[in-house]
């Protein structure tokens, strides 16, 4: 294999056959430890957050990944193809002058106005102080109910958006609860009011651009009413057929109230997992 | 107390089933996994036997060297060629249309491969010597280009395969991971190249490894500079088989799970494919065979009836290779009609994928089976239960192995489309 070792002889067969088969191993080896320095280089970057969550943005079902622009009636019918980041959105100012054409129906949940929603199930809410608070939303605060554990960022933790912010345990189920923006923690609260964040955001709060991303007026009432008709499917009775809304109140702490539903996919599709 | 485990483990499995996907019950999984694994058991039992006592508990001997193992391990490295010969179009022919059938050809792939190095490990018998093949190669063997090209191949292969397994619904909740599987995807069109000039090289170099065969008339042939014609004939119906196959391993997926996994287009394209190939093999079979019946054979003292006399090695089995299991389906997976039938279809593809087995057991078995000197013999080679089970051992692996992968991992993740319709359209 080497000069000096039995077996090898400097013939123009041999050299050739050998350079040959050394050339084939250092191209295997040159491309992992390529994929594997990037990947590093990447952590580095903090560019890995994004790419995770692009590679479970691109896995989630089509009818997750609705544009902001059909939920609320502006277009019929668009699946986002940019990982619901409309701050680089190339047709998002094309889209956002429509006027909307969504029928806001009451949905008995409590979703202010002064608040922003990401897919996720979160609210973003702006204080005077320059930070925003961060908390979950009504319908995953009545899916999960009081959580067997939770386990909060410290404060200094930055944050990328989309990034796992906290997580909590609930009936053996695991859940990760996306950041919606990037910052750092400044505080945390719990849990009388809710488990929260606060953050202060690393991009200017007052550049249009950085909270563009989150949902607001009509497009949170077409995504909410959306989720309420997804989760009526799943948590029906097994072996019945779907059944129209009855008009009721979606009650609390459903994991408990419906232990035999498929929570898996549930929780799944309720906060962007995969 | 047992109801509660077995809620749990179902649980349990669920969380690493892909979202969305729809499997089978993991008691009904496991109960079509148990015969698998006692035959595979037996195998493992087998080739320990092999490996401790020796090639003895064979029925192979010094003029009978080939038998069950090798014919099993060149049928299916023709069989798991889909692999690089799709990696080749959808990486550096761009054919996107093949690839909701790619994660399923690495994997088909990695398992036939993977399996015939197994094999190879229990016939060359002292696996901790193995490195000696690197370490002092004997270049002039094609068996030493086989063994070089296998492994690297096989590595490949398990590198193409690392992203398909990092893409499992729990392992790619690590981050890392999920990086490192994206970055490596990036690079995989770099391994189906490599991939792809290794396959040539090793798929050439097993026909090869027959066709200088001098002492064996009925493989012995001529050819181009260093290589035999067996050496462009095994790379051709290698390449033409592979498509065959994972049309029929999708199609036995789709029937055992009943659903649909690829668009209906996509087997029509690779029956398009495999047929074309299949229709050059056959001429270049031919071709190869009326040259070495007619020059090849008498220059060396043989007269061409002198290789069928001996049953059940009949001229019937020349027949079959060619016509039944070569020009039919040549013509059943290229025709217009047929190839719209399913049936049709996955018939031929099937005859295909027989019609190269079949010549990988007439160049193996019928080739030492044959005397070759006045005095020698017709020889009769009967596999012992221990090559027959580790035979087995093989094929029950790769169902296990692909079956854990269909059911754990994204062999046929369709891509998702992207439609806008504006208000007014």
């Amino acid at each position: 294999m080497f000069p000096g070792i039995d077996g090898f002889y400097w013939t123009v067969g041999h050299v050739v056959f050998l350079s040959l088969f050394f050339a084939v191993v250092v191209t295997i080896m040159t491309t992992v430890a390529s994929a594997a320095w990037r990947t590093v280089r990447d952590f580095r970057t903090k560019r890995a957050i994004e790419l995770c969550w692009k590679s479970d943005f691109a896995e989630l079902p089509e009818s997750d990944r609705r544009c902001r622009h059909e939920l609320a009636g502006k277009v019929i019918s668009r699946a986002c193809d940019n990982a619901f980041d409309c701050r680089h959105c190339g047709k998002y100012s094309q889209f956002a002058v429509l006027p909307a054409t969504g029928l806001a129906t009451a949905l008995a949940l409590n979703y202010s106005d002064d608040r922003l929603y990401h897919r996720g199930h979160t609210w973003v809410k702006s204080a005077d102080d320059g930070t925003f608070t961060i908390g979950l939303d009504e319908l995953a605060d009545h899916l999960v109910g009081n959580p067997d554990s939770v386990e909060m960022p410290e404060v200094g933790t930055e944050l990328e958006i989309n990034q796992t912010a906290w997580r909590m345990k609930k009936n053996g189920n695991e859940i990760r609860v996306r950041a919606p923006l990037d910052g750092t923690v400044v505080g945390v609260g719990g849990s009388k009011e809710g488990w929260f964040l606060k953050i202060r955001p690393r991009l200017d709060p007052r550049d249009p651009r950085t909270l563009r991303h989150l949902l607001k007026g009509p497009e949170v009432h077409g995504w909410l009413s959306r989720e309420l008709e997804r989760l009526q499917l799943q948590l029906r009775a097994p072996n019945t057929p779907p059944a129209l809304a009855d008009g009721g109140v979606l009650m609390p702490g459903l994991m408990d109230a419906v232990p035999e539903a498929d929570w898996n996919t549930v929780l799944a599709d309720t906060f962007l997992e995969t | 107390m047992a109801s509660a485990i077995l809620t749990d483990s179902r649980l349990t499995d669920r969380k690493w089933i892909a979202r969305g996907e729809e499997r089978t019950s993991l008691s009904r999984f496991l109960l079509w996994l148990s015969p698998w694994a006692v035959v595979l058991a037996v195998g493992i039992y087998a080739a320990g036997l092999c490996l401790y006592y020796g090639l003895n508990e064979t029925n192979m001997d010094n003029r009978f060297a080939f038998g069950l193992w090798i014919f099993l391990d060149l049928g299916i490295i023709a069989l798991g060629a889909g692999a690089f010969f799709t990696g080749f179009l959808v990486y550096i022919l761009k054919r996107a249309e093949l690839r909701p059938i790619l994660n399923t050809a690495v994997v088909v792939g990695f398992i036939c491969y993977s399996g015939a190095v197994a094999i190879l490990m229990i016939d060359v018998g002292q696996p901790l010597r193995a490195w000696f093949t690197f370490w002092h190669p004997n270049t002039h063997s094609m068996l030493t280009e086989v063994t070089f090209c296998i492994s690297c191949y096989l590595l490949v292969l398990s590198l193409e395969y690392i992203p398909i397994l990092l893409r499992n619904r729990q392992l790619r909740k690590l981050p890392s991971f999920l990086v490192f599987e994206h970055q490596l995807h990036k690079l995989v069109p770099v391994l189906a190249g490599v991939g792809t000039l290794l396959s040539f090289f090793h798929q050439g170099s097993l026909g090869g490894l027959y066709g200088v065969l001098r002492g064996r008339p009925f493989a012995f042939r001529a050819g181009i500079f260093i290589w035999p014609s067996t050496f462009f004939l095994f790379i051709l119906s290698a390449i033409a088989s592979g498509p065959s196959f994972l049309m029929l391993v999708t199609a036995t997926v789709e029937k055992v799970t009943g659903r649909r996994l690829v668009p209906p287009d996509l087997f029509r394209r690779l029956g398009f494919i495999s047929g074309v190939l299949l229709a050059i093999y056959v001429a270049a079979k031919s071709i190869d065979t009326l040259i070495w019946l007619n020059i090849t054979s008498p220059s060396v003292g043989f007269a061409p009836w002198q290789y069928y006399i001996h049953k059940p090695f009949g001229t019937p089995i020349l027949f079959a290779e060619i016509v039944l299991l070569g020009l039919v389906p040549a013509f059943l997976l290229t025709y217009r009609k047929s190839a719209a039938r399913r049936g049709w279809l996955l018939s031929a593809a099937a005859l295909a994928c027989a019609g190269i087995l079949l010549n990988r057991f007439v160049l193996t078995v019928q080739t030492l089976a044959v005397p070759t000197l006045p005095f020698d013999e017709f020889l009769q080679y009967t596999p012992s239960w221990q090559e027959v089970a580790s035979f087995g051992g093989v094929i029950a692996y790769g169902v296990i192995v692909y079956s854990l992968s269909y059911r754990y991992l994204p062999l046929f993740a369709a891509p998702k489309g992207e439609h806008t319709h504006v208000s007014g359209d």
